[in-house]
């Protein structure tokens, strides 16, 4: 007894703050106040009130979309080319996954880290171009062959798949890895017997979540004509044609909900396996169907191998790189480029941070309740869902455009036009974090009498900032890949002089904005991944 | 040995799998031999025979209405198809630039080009030939319009727009950029110099539709287009006509130097001959010229079009 109380009492835990997040923390308004400053919103009127008619003149044709039977006909052969691309893409994107996944993974090179870096390096150019600038330098060199389209989405969808499966692989237990290898297996035995198996589901989930991204990128590769749903609106689109474009909407809208709810079925059934049974007869099923699927759509869409290879191909392929190199190194471009990339980031951090705002104030409405609710609450609760679906399925051009009837040009436009789809994206993402998260503390806060928003703020928000911060900051280097979409019509950024370049087809300045579009990615990729560790 | 536990230790379990129960490896040698079948089957059927010169792959730069354009194309390919004996196929394209590349690449043989992007697709692929042009393109117009808040009435004095936030067209569009930068700069106004820069609305009914919400004061755009749609009541009262710019050669068709390889030298005459044949009082050939607001078609050559080149290179925009 006496020794017990002779002992120094354990030092408690201190609690205190991690000086780290603090950093981060107000980097990131840093950020945003710089951000914010360079926006024009507190520095005078960025309003045009006189736009209401025409931004009414959109929302109208919402209500009434056209119909006709034409036209429903072009949008459902439209559709199966969409469908066709996706599967197909994504298919590609997980192969060359797999494959990559070897080179890419630590666990291949062991201690040599110099080619584990080259490779993740590599990975970088790929994996920093957006699906459809991919699709503007395959048109340059495929035409209109439907490989461009496919590959446009495998080449980016390929490389981070391929990081993706290498950190799955690494980081499964090794304890099968090991026995199999100190048995005297061979390592490529070891690694299929060892390590595949447990890294299986992981593998399998991910890649159908890359599918559900697939429909999304093949209508955006619409956009710069290689066929289908986004073709369809694009179309309708240069010329204002809003019914047309609404009609295109909704069936887009359908089909990124039929790929979410399948690819979500898939995901929960790998993540809650059912006890006992050998073979899961609905993962099965999925897997057959989607292989199904892509035999389809090689035969739908004449797709042949010999197109990669052949005289053409190899002509156009040395046309363009004779063309592109060496890079444009000017002054002028160089200054310009700078100055779009500031701006690049300006509004990619304005559109992150509009984005998670407005999914955080949605999330308690996206969220299926846990408990039971009334028929108000969840109709609410569908009908949130539902825009949010829209949202999303409205691609960012047509948002800059709408938003540019009502806004004065600038950087703003643009930045609330990705906003407005990144939300579209993110308000899902929040909202399953908010399903998932752990309901206890706040439940225990509620039945010792704290107010409900008190259980909320001190139950659930210390919970769930962690997660969504993290959801933002991987949707920041996404948005900063799409911002390259909205730089017409005066937004700014990098965008515009892509476009420009590309317009007149001043090869060496492509080079040079691509370039400096990968590195772009890969600085803001970096801070990220750094802010995530912070969060964690 | 309890069925659950057997199944995990790889033992075989009757009837506990619902689905026909075949080994991991049939599954994968059957999925290979599918996709190769596959594979193989398609790229057997989309080679073509040796000496057939396949089809007239057809198509146009998004320009004016393209999902009417692309949706009624038929009718255009059905009809040169019918009176030449050809087999033309029409492919669409949306966007100015892939017309361009496409049109190098030889992914299309002949092509409804602008002044600029004729031009640009001319010094791509060497040994294209500037076929037919419509009886307005000889002498084709923009419209500068401006929104009434502005209080500007029709001038043709262009150094008044410069201190208003002004849209282009399309970046390459010959009558929604080139042709209005070159006669700003004549009348003393710098073409990128609009207060925030000049934007780019991306076509000529954007253009009118923001002119009209006042994003833009004053824009610039494609007098057939602002004439059809003022003609069909659709322009808000908002967006008035400022000027007219002098006349200049835009819109054309070229032929690509692949397709006369394949159907032999004499397809430009008769291309021409077509396109110049092609009268009103027909109503096929009516459907036609409807489609591209034209009265007739006439000849054209490439000497039309040196004024544009010089200007593109002069703006930057032919390299």
């Amino acid at each position: 007894m006496t020794a017990v109380l002779q002992r120094a009492a354990p030092p408690a835990p201190r609690l205190r703050r991690d000086r780290r997040r603090w950093v981060w923390g107000l980097g990131g308004l840093a950020l945003l106040g710089w951000a914010l400053a360079g926006s024009g919103l507190l520095s005078g009127p960025v309003l045009n009130p006189a736009g209401t008619g025409q931004v009414g003149r959109f929302l109208a044709a919402a209500v009434r979309p056209e119909l006709g039977a034409e036209f429903l006909r072009v949008v459902a052969g439209s559709t199966l080319v969409t469908v066709a691309y996706a599967v197909l893409g994504a298919g590609l994107a997980v192969l060359i996954g797999a494959l990559g996944a070897i080179p890419a993974s630590r666990t291949t090179w062991g201690r040599r880290r110099s080619g584990w870096l080259l490779t993740r390096g590599g990975l970088a150019l790929p994996r920093g171009l957006h699906e459809a600038v991919w699709g503007l330098l395959l048109v340059n060199v495929l035409g209109l062959d439907p490989w461009v389209g496919v590959l446009a989405i495998a080449v980016p969808y390929g490389a981070i798949t391929a990081k993706v499966f290498a950190d799955l692989l690494d980081e499964v237990p090794r304890g099968g890895y090991r026995a199999l290898l100190a048995a005297g297996a061979g390592r490529g035995a070891a690694t299929l017997y060892g390590l595949l198996p447990p890294a299986a589901g992981g593998l399998l989930s991910y890649s159908f979540y890359r599918l559900e991204c697939a429909v999304r990128s093949a209508v955006v590769l619409g956009l710069i004509g290689a066929g289908g749903l986004g073709y369809q609106l694009a179309l309708s689109f240069t010329s204002l044609r809003w019914e047309q474009v609404w009609t295109t909407v909704y069936a887009l809208a359908l089909l990124c909900l039929l790929a979410d709810v399948a690819g979500r079925a898939v995901r929960r059934r790998v993540a809650a396996p059912r006890p006992g049974s050998r073979r899961d007869p609905l993962l099965t099923g999925a897997v057959l169907a989607v292989l199904a699927l892509a035999g389809w759509a090689v035969g739908y869409l004449a797709l042949s191998p010999a197109a990669l290879v052949s005289a053409r191909t190899r002509e156009q392929v040395a046309y363009v790189a004779s063309a592109a190199w060496p890079p444009a190194t000017d002054g002028d471009l160089l200054a310009a480029v700078w100055s779009a990339s500031v701006e690049t980031v300006r509004m990619s951090v304005l559109a992150v941070a509009f984005a998670t705002a407005g999914a955080v104030a949605l999330a308690g409405l996206v969220a299926r309740p846990g408990g039971p609710t009334g028929p108000g609450r969840r109709a609410l609760g569908v009908l949130t869902r539902l825009a949010l679906l829209l949202l999303r399925a409205v691609p960012p051009p047509v948002w800059a455009l709408v938003l540019l009837f009502v806004l004065l040009p600038g950087v703003l436009p643009g930045a609330l036009a990705l906003g407005v789809y990144t939300l579209g994206v993110l308000g899902r993402l929040v909202g399953e974090a908010v399903e998932e998260a752990d309901r206890r503390p706040g439940d225990a806060l509620r039945a010792s009498g704290a107010s409900p928003v008190g259980a909320w703020l001190y139950g659930s928000v210390p919970a769930l900032a962690g997660p969504v911060l993290a959801l933002a900051l991987y949707r920041w280097e996404v948005v900063v890949r799409d911002t390259v979409f909205v730089g017409l019509l005066g937004a700014g950024g990098i965008g515009v002089l892509l476009s420009a370049a590309t317009s007149s087809f001043d090869w060496p300045a492509v080079t040079t904005v691509l370039i400096a579009i990968v590195l772009l990615t890969v600085v803001v990729d970096l801070v990220g991944a750094r802010a995530r560790t912070a969060l964690r | 040995m309890r069925p659950a536990r057997a199944a995990r230790s790889g033992g075989f379990v009757p009837g506990s799998d619902p689905l026909p129960t075949f080994s991991r490896r049939t599954l994968l040698t059957g999925t290979g031999a599918l996709l190769a079948a596959t594979l193989a089957g398609c790229g057997t059927g989309s080679a073509a025979a040796p000496g057939d010169p396949g089809p007239l792959r057809i198509g146009a730069i998004p320009d004016q209405d393209p999902e009417v354009l692309q949706r009624l194309f038929g009718t255009v390919a059905g009809s040169l198809s019918a009176d030449l004996d050809l087999d033309v196929e029409y492919r669409p394209v949306t966007d100015y630039a892939a017309a361009v590349s496409l049109f190098r690449t030889g992914d299309l043989d002949l092509v409804w080009f602008g002044g600029l992007t004729g031009v640009q697709a001319r010094l791509q692929a060497r040994g294209a030939v500037p076929i037919a042009q419509r009886d307005i393109d000889e002498e084709f117009h923009s419209v500068f319009v401006v929104n009434t808040a502005t209080g500007l009435a029709p001038a043709d004095d262009l150094a008044s727009l410069a201190d208003l936030r002004f849209t282009y067209g399309s970046e390459t569009s010959t009558s929604g950029r080139l042709m209005p930068a070159y006669y700003l700069r004549e009348a003393g106004v710098d073409p990128e110099g609009f207060p925030g820069g000049p934007g780019f609305s991306g076509s000529h009914d954007a253009t009118i539709a923001l002119v009209a919400s006042g994003t833009y004061q004053a824009g610039v755009l494609n007098e057939q287009v602002w004439r059809s749609r003022t003609e069909s009541g659709e322009v808000d009262p908002a967006v008035v006509a400022y000027a007219r710019t002098p006349a200049y050669h835009d819109y054309h068709w070229l032929l690509g130097p692949g397709a006369v390889a394949r159907f032999g030298g004499g397809l430009g005459g008769r291309l021409t001959g077509w396109f110049t044949g092609l009268s009103a009082g027909d109503p096929d050939d009516a459907a036609v010229l409807e489609l591209f607001g034209a009265g007739s078609f006439l000849p054209t050559e490439a000497a039309n079009y040196r004024q544009i080149e010089e200007i593109g290179r002069d703006l930057g925009l032919v390299s």
